[in-house]
């Protein structure tokens, strides 16, 4: 059996957050994941929300923390301060974060040549944000070879000004594929395998030089010029900056489909900071557990091989993730379940939780669904029943999109809620410290 | 097979128009070019995207009908020797078992050998400790098993070999292409109109013979001539498994209903099936009461069937004739499966006065051929053409020459020793690689992801589109500068309009990891991809497809 | 090729199995990629969606029934996953619960049924039979294991890479050197099983580190432990990763013939060997469908030792005097240890020791993979998976770094020169400096 004075289920972005922060506190904590998902599958950006008609983050936090249920009505408050910490825990490993929350929402081009409303980015990212003047190129460019980024499928759908959410597109979109050096004939080619690639300075130096010769061909300046999110895993600040220094216009990278190569950098980083104040992070656990007569969870337990971990601890962050990361799972057509502790999944009534077009912009009913809490991130009984709204387990914090509420991918505020209900459950945990 | 690209020039005189582009429409055009006769088929959608493609991918060794129609027994056992003779690459050898659960009635079960025997469908006693040796996920309450030479058998290839075999022949099949008009000159159509449904061009051409192949649509190109032609289409769920819980056709020893075969294709498996009766073969949903209709029938075979994972459902149309148009002919009478696998040439000469008409009605894909010599015997004499129809006797085009049957581990063998790897994948669940894509494009385009995935299985794997469309449409577009060529369809509508497609067939079975994965798809296209911003409120095209 | 003739050329059934069943939950979502060790430094590898839940997809005979599997009985049409390593680091990091690395092990193990085995995976893994050989010809095996010339010789004929790390042969086994422990089967006469433990020392305590051995006796019986060495034979491991099941299957039918007596009896299973303990515990059952009552009562009673320590510490059973061992101390968690899901127990018991300061190299795979590095066609692929690690230890300057595995151990020293210690050689080290220091 080991012991901890945190248990923290999950290691997505609130999860390590919520253990950063106790760490840093001085708790013992021990992280539980079942896998990697969200962060390994996001694209890289910090959204904390944006709402088709709001102007700024700022403004889609605001209304949002008026929805009746939303996590931001609690959550909206601790949010300046996360973002603040966040920043510092990304500039220790150089990276960092640009733009704010009170800034323009600005249309992102993706890679199918679409766009996606973004305020605040990653270095890497960030060249995309600056409104295109009408006299700028923008380059998509790409390796050849390389089957998750298409040139001239993302040009071609970037030259529809339907595809700029009203704002004013580049005055010139060029597509080109480059070969890059010794890859005719690779067999594997991932955006990880590429990414590694770039953070070989020799090797980077050469792409790089042929990349700025294919764009110099299409287009001078003013221009920017749009790359997959290649540019390095382990080395990418290096990596950017090269590319800064070597390409004739400006790169910005552009996010691809999981493997997420941004997604892996945050991760990084994450580990990294929680590794640094003594946090363990433990993989590949099917955590269960069970709230005891007193309304407490004692200890987790998992699977392992022949026998169960076990882990005593005096308090459990509950961050596994909606249905997408698996906190949340339907068992059938009509049952939805907390996966660790079997908490009530507050959601739509069956057979009304998927919408019948797949894309419609509303999205589906299901989306809320999740775990309802009180403004200390306790779940709560469910509404109906004779607790309503009394806390279940004294010693359980609920944080990042397993909480009920929120349609995190239609009003893209999934990292600002983890960000903020990891710290705010760090700090409503940090008496069980030693 | 040369298509042509752009907008049609269609032939202004054909001996023999055909209308439908599945199985039997194919067959048809086969049969009739190999008798020296210059043909058309004209299709609404895309070859085989109607009840062909959307059935439950079995041949039928006959024994399903041993009891209730012992004629299609026979007709199914001749023909299936006959495909496995011509069409060996779109068969794999699976064999077929027809197992006795407790629910399974006894007489039924005593006497299906008997049966079997009757009508010559070869039948084996299978000793139930290699029954469970070999299909170990099966029930192990089942008491007896039978042996039959069931097989699965992939629709599109087939249908594709028979267009080929025609177009080597000098006859042509036009994939959206949709008859709007005949023109009726007393007891006689002299010409039919055609609209290109891509470019909206509409072209007349004056055919000798018509002859409607259009399954559960034939009532609706009857009317065009102006005759009553009363089908009642009756409505077939189906759900596919993520992975084959065996590797041979499973069905249960009673007679056929819902929820009773279990067919592996490729490398899904497919429990089949219902069958409710619907007014319109182009709108009709599969609802969660037929889905758990399934399920808990299907669990009397796999009594795990409950935990496995569900891809899609989806539902075909058979083509069946209404009843009373059976009684009027004085063939058969009963309830819907009691005819169902019935077919009959209709000669509108004798029964409705239109000479140069004839329509092909019920059916089943396994005699789909049978169904074409007949009607190709009926539309010969009367062109008094008197060449034997050679059909079952010559091996279809593409067959190849080594092995004969496919079989599951074929894709993966084939790109092992190409290299492997993933960096040429373009559909990793089901192993499309970007030259098998652009070798389909080469022949098919302009064509849809939809035609894409009929032709090559792109997007039919576990993350049903999450992983492949974005890639599929780009390989598109870097063949064409970013629009569908010919319609100027941009891709990212193509890319829309498949994943809607894909989603139809999920909703109805989202839950667990399918479920899970929408849920990431959705993050993919809608969180990192932006895809929202190609979709315009309202903008779904609702065709209610399964 | 018909399901007739698969079946005829199937194997034995198997027991109840759920490796093949688990290829239904993947999301295709690409993490188990990013945790490759083997397909970030290699072209030949696809990976382990490709190789694992993928490749699956297109093999016959797939065992998907929980309850009611069998092995696969065609050739997997897939030669590339014969790459993989097996470390395991795909099943640990997917989110959905697929059974990656299993998957990829039995379609090796297909790949090769029915087949001649090679020469080299035959001798590669049958370590007990080596290990006598060697001992009994040391020191001229020594000799020719470590002679360029004969390395040059193996590396030509065998494929065993002439760089590769081999260890040494112990001039005389542990179980020769063993004096007063029970070393029977189970008896009523056997010590009781509330103060005594079972120790499996497998072939690399035995033939090539008896030291690791001794350490694990001497923590035991510091303890309270009165340590049992019954007879026991190679766990079975190096022919299961070799895809040669059935003489495994032998190993492990011989093994559980004598644990299974103790277990019943209630004693503990101790294990110095990450690997083999996870084989008693896991992959009987998993790899080679040994899923009885007796394979069971084995698997539930085996313990690492690190983790029988932490666990004894919890109840407040372990003797905390340690004395101090004034040294930072590089650690290496083997990929067999991850594959235990029990944490990292070696880093708590560390914690206990004074002056000692682990540090947690973080790497995922030192790239032996128990015989994978070995082997000429992969012996680059393995260091060029461990360079990151090797070059950590390097930069550290440490003299000792710390690791549960051996067959890690032997590749960590010669890639880094560093001497390599298992975590019970260092409590067994603080437990004397304690007893040195006392007045």
């Amino acid at each position: 059996m080991a012991t901890a004075d945190v248990a923290v289920v999950g290691a997505g972005l609130a999860g390590l957050t919520a253990a950063i922060r106790l760490a840093e506190a001085g708790a013992r904590v021990h992280v539980l994941a079942a896998g990697h998902a969200t962060t390994h599958w996001a694209p890289g950006g910090i959204d904390l929300g944006a709402l088709p008609d709001s102007r700024t983050s700022q403004e889609a936090i605001d209304r949002l923390a008026m929805v009746p249920g939303h996590p931001y009505g609690v959550l909206a408050a601790e949010l300046p301060a996360a973002l603040a910490w966040l920043r510092a825990v990304l500039a220790r490993e150089g990276f960092e974060l640009e733009g704010a929350p009170g800034d323009p929402l600005r249309a992102i081009p993706t890679a199918i040549g679409a766009t996606r409303l973004a305020a605040l980015l990653p270095a890497g990212m960030a060249g995309a944000l600056p409104a295109w003047a009408p006299d700028e190129t923008l380059v998509v460019c790409g390796p050849a070879g390389f089957r998750d980024f298409w040139p001239e499928a993302i040009a071609g759908a970037l030259r529809r000004p339907s595809s700029w959410r009203g704002q004013t597109p580049p005055g010139r979109i060029e597509a080109v594929s480059v070969e890059l050096p010794g890859l005719a004939g690779r067999r594997n080619l991932s955006s990880l395998d590429l990414a590694r690639l770039f953070d070989d300075p020799a090797w980077r130096r050469a792409a790089l030089e042929g990349i700025a010769r294919a764009v110099a061909a299409r287009s001078r300046a003013p221009g920017r010029v749009a790359l997959p999110a290649i540019l390095g895993l382990n080395d990418h600040p290096a990596a950017l900056a090269a590319a800064r220094e070597i390409l004739p216009l400006l790169p910005f990278e552009v996010a691809l489909a999981p493997p997420s190569v941004p997604g892996l950098r945050l991760y990084a980083v994450l580990r990294g900071a929680l590794r640094r104040h003594g946090g363990r992070l433990q993989v590949g656990e099917a955590v269960h557990g069970t709230i005891d007569a007193a309304g407490r969870v004692a200890e987790l337990r998992a699977p392992a091989a022949a026998r169960e971990f076990v882990l005593s601890a005096g308090a459990v962050v509950l961050a596994t993730g909606g249905i997408a990361g698996g906190g949340i799972v339907a068992d059938g057509p009509a049952t939805l379940r907390e996966e660790v502790l079997g908490l009530p999944v507050d959601g739509p009534p069956a057979g009304n939780w998927l919408s019948d077009d797949a894309l419609s912009p509303a999205g589906h009913p299901l989306e809320t669904a999740g775990i309802r809490t009180d403004r200390h991130l306790r779940p709560v009984a469910p509404a109906g029943s004779t607790a309503d709204g009394r806390p279940i387990a004294e010693n359980v914090r609920v944080a990042g999109s397993l909480l009920a509420g929120q349609r995190y991918l239609r009003e893209r505020c999934g990292d600002g809620v983890a960000l903020a209900s990891g710290v705010l459950a760090a700090r409503k945990l940090a008496g069980v410290a030693r | 097979m040369a298509r042509m690209t752009g907008p049609t020039r269609l032939p202004r005189i054909v001996d023999v128009l055909i209308v439908g582009g599945g199985a039997t429409g194919a067959g048809l055009l086969r049969d009739l070019a190999r008798r020296g006769l210059r043909c058309l088929l004209v299709e609404k959608g895309d070859l085989a995207s109607g009840t062909s493609g959307r059935y439950h991918g079995l041949l039928h060794s006959g024994a399903r009908y041993i009891a209730r129609d012992p004629q299609a027994a026979r007709e199914c056992i001749a023909e299936n020797a006959i495909l496995r003779r011509i069409a060996p690459a779109t068969i794999e050898e699976t064999g077929g078992l027809y197992v006795a659960t407790p629910d399974d009635p006894d007489d039924y079960v005593d006497a299906f050998a008997d049966r079997c025997d009757a009508v010559n469908v070869p039948c084996d006693d299978e000793p139930l400790a290699a029954l469970f040796r070999r299909e170990p996920a099966l029930n192990r309450q089942i008491r007896r098993a039978y042996r039959v030479p069931d097989a699965s058998l992939e629709p599109w290839q087939l249908v594709e070999a028979n267009l080929r075999d025609a177009a080597d022949r000098g006859s042509q099949a036009l994939p959206y292409h949709q008859v709007v008009g005949m023109e009726r000159n007393g007891g006689f159509v002299s010409s039919v109109s055609i609209a290109d449904l891509r470019s909206g061009t509409i072209e007349r051409v004056v055919p000798r013979i018509i002859v409607s192949a259009a399954g559960a649509w034939a009532g609706r190109v009857a009317a065009l001539a102006g005759i009553e032609l009363r089908m009642s289409p009756g409505k077939g769920t189906m759900l596919v498994y993520n992975q084959r819980m065996t590797d041979t056709v499973i069905a249960r020893c009673k007679p056929p209903g819902d929820g009773d075969i279990m067919v592996p294709v490729h490398t899904v498996a497919i429990l089949g099936t219902t069958d409710i009766p619907v007014e319109d073969p182009d709108h009709y949903e599969v609802t969660p009461a037929e889905i758990e209709d399934l399920i808990y029938e299907g669990e009397k075979l796999f009594p795990d069937l409950r935990r496995m994972r569900i891809l899609r459902a989806y539902a075909g149309v058979r083509p069946l004739y209404a009843a009373a148009e059976f009684a009027r002919s004085g063939e058969l009478a009963g309830g819907d499966r009691a005819i169902s696998r019935a077919h009959a040439v209709i000669d509108h000469e004798s029964r409705d006065g239109v000479a140069n008409f004839v329509s092909i009605v019920g059916g089943k894909l396994t005699t789909y051929r049978l169904m074409a010599e007949q009607t190709a015997d009926v539309v010969c004499a009367k062109l008094g053409v008197d060449q034997p129809c050679t059909t079952a006797d010559e091996v279809l085009p593409g067959q190849g020459s080594g092995r004969g049957y496919y079989w599951l581990g074929d894709r993966l063998a084939a790109h092992e020793a190409t290299g492997g790897g993933d960096a040429a994948l373009i559909c990793e669940c089901e192993l499309v690689t970007r030259p098998m894509l652009e070798a389909f494009l080469d022949e098919r385009m302009p064509c849809s992801l939809d035609d894409v995935r009929r032709g090559t299985r792109l997007g039919m794997g576990p993350c049903q589109g999450a992983f492949c469309t974005f890639r599929a449409a780009g390989v598109m577009a870097a063949r064409t500068g970013g629009t569908v060529a010919a319609q100027a369809e941009p891709v990212e509508d193509e890319l829309v309009a498949f994943l809607r497609e894909r989603y139809r067939g999920t909703r109805p079975i989202a839950w667990g990891r399918q479920l899970q994965e929408l849920w990431l798809s959705t993050g993919i296209y809608w969180g990192a991809l932006g895809l929202d911003a190609f979709v315009s409120p309202g903008s779904e095209a609702g065709d209610g497809h399964g | 090729m018909t399901i007739a003739d698969i079946v005829a050329q199937a194997s034995a059934p198997g027991q109840p199995r759920s490796v093949g069943l688990s290829a239904d939950e993947c999301l295709k979502c690409n993490v188990c990629t990013t945790a490759c060790p083997v397909a970030r430094v290699t072209d030949l590898f696809p990976g382990p969606k490709y190789s694992g839940p993928q490749a699956q997809r297109f093999r016959l005979g797939s065992e998907l029934a929980p309850g009611s599997g069998r092995l696969s009985v065609v050739p997997s049409p897939d030669r590339s996953v014969d790459y993989c390593s097996g470390c395991g680091f795909c099943t640990t990091a997917c989110p959905a619960d697929v059974k990656i690395a299993e998957m990829n092990n039995r379609a090796r193990g297909a790949l090769r049924s029915g087949r001649r085995p090679r020469l080299r995976d035959w001798l590669l893994g049958q370590t007990d039979l080596t290990g006598r050989l060697g001992g009994l010809t040391e020191p001229l095996a020594n000799w020719g294991l470590h002679n360029r010339l004969v390395r040059v010789l193996i590396d030509r004929i065998l494929r065993i890479d002439r760089r590769a790390p081999l260890p040494r042969f112990a001039r005389r086994s542990f179980r020769s050197r063993l004096g007063r422990h029970w070393r029977g089967r189970w008896s009523a006469n056997a010590p009781a099983p509330a103060t005594s433990v079972v120790y499996f020392h497998g072939c690399a305590a035995n033939y090539y580190e008896p030291e690791v051995g001794q350490a694990a006796i001497d923590v035991l019986e510091r303890n309270g432990f009165t340590v049992i060495v019954p007879p026991q034979v190679c766990c079975g491991l190096p022919l299961i990763s070799n895809g040669l099941y059935a003489p495994a299957r032998g190993r492990a039918r011989s093994n559980i013939a004598v644990l299974a007596g103790y277990a019943r009896a209630g004693y503990r299973i101790v294990g110095t060997s990450t690997s083999c303990t996870h084989t008693l515990k896991a992959e009987y059952r998993e790899m080679l469908d040994i899923d009885d009552a007796d394979a069971r009562m084995v698997a539930e009673a085996t313990w690492d030792i690190c983790e029988l320590l932490v666990d004894l510490h919890a109840q407040g059973r372990l003797d905390t005097r340690f004395g101090a061992l004034d040294r930072t101390l590089p650690y290496h968690a083997p990929c067999q240890l991850r594959s235990h899901g029990i944490g990292l127990p070696a880093l708590d018991l560390f914690e206990l020791v004074p002056g000692l300061r682990a540090i947690d190299l973080d790497h995922d795979c030192c790239g032996i993979a128990g015989t994978y590095g070995l082997k000429s066609e992969k012996y680059e692929i393995a260091m060029a998976v461990g360079k990151p690690l090797f070059e950590r230890i390097r930069a550290g300057g440490a003299e000792q770094v710390a690791c549960d595995s051996e067959t890690c151990r032997w590749q960590i020293a010669a890639a880094t020169g560093a001497r390599l210690r298992h975590p019970v050689e260092l409590l067994a080290e603080a437990y004397d400096a304690y007893l040195a220091a006392e007045p």
